[in-house]
């Protein structure tokens, strides 16, 4: 049973993106959304370790919160618009937001 | 399929705007919305006395008419909604409050009717942070 993860908290603000790919299984997604995308900033060390991540783990961020914020996506990350969101949390048995 | 979704946030909160286009999203997708749970500083999001700034998304208005327009059943948390001031007329009314900040399409209710959305939907999505 895979789940998708979502976080939408700067990782340089706090611990859940370090906790949340600690806890990842084979089959989980990972959604940035917010001031999360920020992970991806590129040469940092959040965002070296989201392209370590398993390829069987997704990688996603929500475009609009990249494009507001001008970020460079690797390509290990999929940017996904509001109805490729919907179809993901359909993919994943279960949905966990990280409040 | 059958989603239940939760705010966790205020209007002015970008979680707020999110989990409308996400709800809009679903909508459009052909998925039914079974209920909406407005939880915790999601209350204000349900609040009709919210006053957004002329040159802002006025996030509160915009699910106050998604909500109307599709009639959904969208619940505002009574205990939540009471601690922050978001009253109806009946509580304004029980608690001698002068004003009501949650009226139609929204109902103040208990976190049963989360529980019971969980029960019934296929997914739970909860938006709240930033």
């Amino acid at each position: 049973m895979s789940t998708l993860h979502i976080l939408t908290h700067s990782p340089f603000a706090d611990s859940r993106l370090a906790s949340c790919l600690r806890l990842l299984s084979a089959d989980d997604g990972l959604l940035l959304c917010g001031d999360a995308v920020y992970a991806l900033q590129n040469g940092t060390r959040t965002c070296e370790a989201l392209e370590l991540m398993p390829s069987s783990i997704g990688l996603y961020a929500l475009q609009e919160d990249v494009q507001a914020r001008a970020l460079q996506v690797p390509e290990r990350v999929q940017c996904i618009d509001y109805p490729q969101f919907v179809a993901l949390t359909l993919q994943h048995a279960k949905v966990n937001s990280w409040l | 399929m059958k989603f239940a979704i939760a705010l966790h946030a205020p209007a002015h909160s970008p979680a707020a705007r999110r989990a409308l286009r996400f709800a809009e999203a679903a909508l459009a997708g052909g998925h039914e919305i079974m209920r909406l749970f407005f939880y915790q500083d999601g209350v204000h999001s349900a609040s009709s006395t919210v006053v957004s700034p002329q040159d802002e998304l006025d996030t509160a208005r915009q699910w106050r008419e998604f909500v109307a327009q599709h009639q959904l059943d969208a619940v505002v948390c009574i205990a939540a909604a009471l601690r922050r001031g978001e009253l109806n007329t009946e509580e304004a009314q029980r608690y001698q409050r002068s004003a009501a900040s949650i009226d139609a399409p929204w109902a103040l209710s208990g976190l049963g009717q989360l529980h019971e959305a969980i029960q019934q939907c296929d997914r739970l999505i909860c938006f709240g942070g930033h």
